[in-house]
């Protein structure tokens, strides 16, 4: 779930502001200049994976996918992700245009978290893999989870409530997301294995 | 709770009766409405609707908007909806969502996409015009209605005013995206974000992913209907999830591997890190005047939302 314009109070729109141009800044500056063309067209990729409703039943969620797109890009999944929001902002309105910045911060940090997660946990064989798939995405979706709240909270006291609602709303993406991971990652692991190494991918 | 509370308003059994059965009314109002849009949407064929909408399919008229130079246009209405957001109270808010009525009014731009806009953020705000009178906290000088069967939730109308303003600001801010980015082709629009600092390689990566969004889709629209055509139906189970899971592995792999031959292709077509970006037209007095005719309007609703909350009392 995306933060719509008008909710979140200036300071904190701001201040998310500030910490994504500085995530995006640190991406841009470290990156080979060739590999972000490629980041590019794999980010279309996410975002149009991230329009696919699953049904879930008798209403349908779409995935969220953080913990995948740090698994699969690393560092660059920050970069990555933000421009995803960006275009799905201007194209959908799914999260405004303002708050931008909160939304890029609540999708990239678990992101960037997962990924290393992803790095740690993985192992050698199959199953271990797609158990990792299944962490990173269930855990990259629930820490998006969990900062929406903490961002709502921040907008006042009457916002607890809702805060409260929204993360409980999460959970059934949260098995959903963690499943879908799952088969991700042992689809990749046995037919494209080296795109689960990040910058392998890429470079 | 009442000594916390100044105002408590108890409604009795007929008023809270009459009260359940228009939101009843009104909801399943809302809901057979929805119904008969998806089933109208997915009548003509069984593909769901992933479509990806082209933001500049107008762009070429001549309205207040079209002919405004497009880095002052976005700077502008980006500052705009800024001001709008930091608006507090509900009168003035819905001032905005007024004036930003207007915006689209003057640009011409379709409706229909606006109303897929508004559907998008629909969700986020219904939860908080739902939740917020019944959760939100309770301070001195709040009225609090007590309807009868449900006094273990009191509702607050401030807690519904907070609510209802939020719900203007969003609308507003989302009423000004369409002036904003269909009144010109979108790489012009694109270039206007460098004017609010964004770096040529971001944009043009914003401008390559946006161009592969509509290859990717599809991509899966495709490889949905191979899934399809052998027996394949969604469903709330493990096998769904994990067939889903192959699919987008499948679609990531395809990504992954285009990305090598894009990008010899643009390399052997002379890029250089970023898109060649044509000559800008030049800005006239014109485009400043409007900018500064936006961001009064702007600062001045700004202004009379602080100076004077209420105009009513």
């Amino acid at each position: 779930m995306h933060i719509a314009d008008g909710v979140l109070p200036f300071s904190i729109t701001a201040a998310g502001y500030a910490l994504t141009v500085c995530g995006v800044g640190i991406s841009l500056r470290t990156l080979h200049n060739e590999d972000l063309p490629k980041i590019a067209v794999v980010t279309a990729s996410f975002f149009v994976a991230s329009l696919v409703h699953l049904p879930l039943g008798p209403t349908s969620v779409h995935l969220l996918l953080p913990g995948i797109v740090g698994a699969l890009l690393g560092s660059s999944s920050f970069l990555s992700i933000t421009i995803g929001l960006f275009l799905q902002s201007l194209l959908f309105q799914f999260g405004g245009l303002t708050a931008l910045g909160a939304n890029a911060l609540m999708m990239g940090t678990p992101a960037l978290i997962c990924g290393w997660l992803f790095r740690r946990i993985r192992g050698q064989t199959r199953t271990s893999n797609a158990v990792a798939g299944a962490l990173v995405s269930g855990i990259g979706t629930m820490m998006a989870a969990c900062i929406l709240a903490a961002l709502l909270m921040t907008a006042g006291e009457d916002f607890w409530g809702v805060a409260r609602v929204a993360m409980i709303a999460h959970i059934p993406v949260i098995v959903v997301e963690a499943l879908v991971g799952a088969g991700i990652v042992s689809f990749l692991y046995q037919v494209k294995p080296e795109l689960l190494i990040p910058g392998a991918a890429s470079g | 709770m009442k000594n916390q509370v100044s105002k408590v308003i108890v409604l009795d059994t007929l008023e809270s009766s009459a009260l359940a059965i228009v939101t009843v009314a009104v909801v399943s109002l809302l809901v057979v409405l929805f119904r008969r849009r998806k089933k109208h949407r997915y009548s003509d064929n069984r593909e769901p609707d992933w479509s990806i909408p082209v933001l500049d399919a107008q762009s070429d008229g001549s309205s207040f908007f079209h002919s405004w130079h497009p880095s002052v246009k976005v700077g502008t209405l980006c500052a705009s909806c800024f001001l709008i957001v930091s608006l507090n109270t509900l009168t003035w808010s819905l001032a905005a969502v007024g004036i930003c009525i207007l915006a689209v009014l003057l640009a011409r731009t379709p409706w229909e996409r606006l109303s897929r806009r508004l559907v998008a953020i629909s969700g986020f705000l219904a939860m908080l015009v739902v939740l917020l009178p019944f959760t939100s906290a309770v301070r001195p000088e709040d009225t609090v209605f007590l309807i009868f069967g449900m006094e273990n939730w009191p509702f607050h109308q401030r807690g519904l005013i907070v609510a209802l303003t939020i719900v203007c600001k969003a609308v507003s801010v989302v009423l000004l995206m369409e002036p904003m980015l269909a009144t010109a082709p979108f790489s012009r629009t694109l270039q206007g974000f460098s004017g609010l600092g964004l770096p040529r390689k971001l944009l043009s990566m914003i401008a390559l992913c946006h161009r592969y969004l509509f290859v990717f889709r599809e991509e899966i629209l495709y490889m949905q209907r191979a899934m399809r055509v052998r027996g394949f139906v969604p469903r709330t189970n493990l096998a769904t999830m994990r067939i889903m899971g192959n699919c987008f592995g499948m679609l990531f792999i395809r990504s992954f591997e285009r990305t090598e031959r894009i990008y010899e292709a643009m390399l052997s077509r002379g890029y250089r890190g970023s898109f060649p970006a044509g000559p800008e037209p030049p800005k006239t007095v014109y485009d400043f005047i409007k900018a500064a005719i936006c961001l009064v309007i702007a600062l001045l609703l700004l202004s009379v939302d602080r100076i004077m909350p209420s105009p009513l009392l």
